[in-house]
């Protein structure tokens, strides 16, 4: 199978091409330090060079899309670009969530838990858990990092935890005593082509519907029209 | 092939249009509309006001299926379209993005030319379709929730800012009043059917900056006139006045648009006006524009209230007229957000 996967949930535009199990086209792009996330100047060109490894887009079976957790417009750029590409020519999409795939991104030992972390800003962290082959042992949620890491750490025996968020929130994790690699940006990195080694084995989205994101996370204004008194019919 | 000649661009245009709320894709043939489809997201009504992150989250449900039906609208298929039209602002960023990152994965899958478009532009250029299209030179008058500007139209690629507002939109300023009189958003039609029971002279609000030459806009002194009044006039007061008040009100935001175009006519050559935005839906703005154009011997041009509000055929008009960039140029192009341009 020759998949196109891409993500654009956390501040990285990952782009790989995957052809069977061969990696043939791998990118990540990064904005400097306190800058703006350049997923919508860096996207597009990456798929069509990702395209272009695979032989051409008639080549393309899938396209794998992570769809969140994560910044809301940095996923939607993601999901809007595979749904702009599916309205072009059909093409099979298979959203693929950003945990999931930033699990199966991680130099994790073999049998271990692993607990991708992704910062969710506000101090709070999305999180899950999943098993070597990327199933689900604890469905991704948001939260305070000490709250989160507690309830993992005592779910599971030695889970192995990294990803951006455990990077920002490392002593939290070192104090839930939760196993996590060095300080080395590369050890907590989402890989392209780890989007793809997760979209071989999901379902493909409905053709005609849009593609869900997960948010995890109301809209503010939402959250507070919610606790008005007397709101909440 | 000649893009920007007096006739523009012929072809068949996909437009795409997200800036603020209302999700909007069109097929547009030269002047011709083909479809031009809006979903208006009700969503924002119980918030009182556009949220830019619920606004956002419609837009990614709304796109795909909105570029569908403008395409099965206009019994096309994608394989008919030359080149796909997109806002690039101004507007929400988190909003436009949503909007050029589909249009820029379906054309660059086919390869085809990409048009970034101004929104602004576009509501000048709602005016160059057809049924009787007008051509420059005309001033247009734009005012909406978002934005509020006089524009001197002498070509079609582009407008001089004549003036615009230093503050509050009009429709800002209409929605606010509209509030403060306990009426919903959007608060433009139900002010202006609540102001037909009303006495526009019962009260007197400022119009402001009227003594000054300029031609910009000024609406917040106008807002905190009322909120005065309210005030002074108690919650029985209010409720025993709130025709008159809104009509007043409206009275006041509707002699200032008027009176702002009036001064930019007598210090230019124009023979026609336009009206763009959904301020241009007002009842009283046009009866005064028209009876202004009548007595000064102007045309005046008065598009559907499908073309003045936000939507992609004004995109895709604007469009015709500009440069395209070809595949793969656009690739890393990135969209503005509302005062983010030089
Ligand atoms: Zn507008």
């Amino acid at each position: 199978m020759r998949i196109i996967g891409f993500d654009t949930a956390t501040d990285d535009t990952v782009v790989a091409a995957l052809d069977g199990d061969r990696v043939a086209f791998e990118f990540r792009g990064s904005a400097g330090d306190g800058q703006r996330p350049t997923h919508s100047a860096d996207l597009v060109p990456a798929i069509e060079e990702a395209a272009a490894a695979l032989g051409g887009w008639g080549e393309v079976d899938r396209l794998a899309v992570g769809v969140g957790p994560g910044t809301f417009t940095g996923l939607r750029i993601g999901i809007a670009t595979a749904q702009g590409i599916r309205l072009s020519s059909p093409v099979d999409i298979v959203p693929v969530c950003t945990l999931v795939a930033l699990a199966l991104s991680l130099d994790a030992p073999a049998d271990a838990v692993r607990v991708p972390v992704l910062d969710a800003r506000r101090g709070e962290v999305f999180l899950a858990a999943y098993d070597g082959s990327g199933r689900e042992l604890f469905e991704p949620s948001v939260g305070g990092p000490a709250d989160l890491f507690g309830r993992v750490a005592s779910a599971f025996s030695d889970p192995f935890a990294a990803g951006p968020g455990a990077l920002r929130f490392r002593s939290d994790l070192e104090q839930a005593g939760l196993d996590t690699p060095g300080p080395q940006p590369e050890s907590h990195r989402l890989s392209g082509s780890a989007i793809c080694r997760a979209a071989r084995t999901l379902p493909v989205a409905p053709t005609k519907e849009p593609i869900e994101p997960i948010y995890l996370r109301a809209p503010d204004a939402e959250r507070w029209i919610d606790r008005r008194p007397g709101a909440g019919s | 092939m000649t893009e920007s000649g007096p006739t523009g661009f012929g072809g068949t245009t996909l437009a795409i249009e997200t800036s603020c709320d209302d999700t909007c894709a069109a097929v547009v043939r030269g002047r011709r509309i083909l479809s031009n489809v809006i979903s208006s997201q009700r969503a924002h009504e119980r918030f009182g006001g556009v949220v830019p992150e619920v606004a956002s989250r419609k837009h990614l449900e709304l796109a795909g299926p909105v570029v569908d039906a403008a395409l099965a609208e206009a019994e096309l298929t994608i394989d008919e379209i030359d080149r796909v039209a997109v806002t690039a602002g101004p507007g929400l960023i988190g909003a436009l993005l949503v909007g050029l990152s589909t249009a820029k994965g379906l054309a660059s899958r086919r390869e085809l030319p990409l048009l970034p478009t101004d929104h602004l532009q576009g509501h000048v250029a709602a005016n160059f379709l057809e049924p009787e299209p007008l051509d420059p030179p005309f001033i247009c008058l734009v005012a909406s929730g978002g934005h509020t500007l006089l524009a001197g139209v002498t070509d079609h690629s582009g407008f001089e800012v004549l003036g615009e507002t230093l503050d509050d939109a009009a429709g800002e300023a209409i929605d606010k009043g509209a509030r403060m009189l306990g009426l919903g958003f959007p608060g433009g039609p139900a002010l202006q059917k609540l102001a037909e029971d009303g006495d526009p002279d019962a009260f007197d609000f400022p119009v402001g900056m009227s003594n000054g030459p300029g031609l910009d806009f000024s609406f917040s002194g106008l807002k905190t006139a009322l909120v005065y009044k309210c005030r002074d006039l108690g919650e029985e007061g209010v409720e025993s006045n709130r025709a008159d008040l809104a009509a007043a009100y409206q009275a006041a935001v509707v002699a200032q648009l008027v009176d702002r175009l009036e001064r930019a006519l007598a210090v230019g050559q124009w023979e026609a006006v336009a009206l763009g935005g959904g301020v241009a839906a007002n009842g009283p703005l046009r009866a005064a524009v028209a009876d202004l154009c009548e007595r000064q011997g102007l045309r005046l041009k008065l598009v559907p209230m499908a073309l003045c509000t936000d939507n992609a055929a004004m995109i895709a008009a604007a469009s015709n007229w500009s440069e395209p960039l070809p595949w793969p140029e656009y690739l890393t192009f990135d969209a503005f957000a509302t005062g983010e341009r030089a």
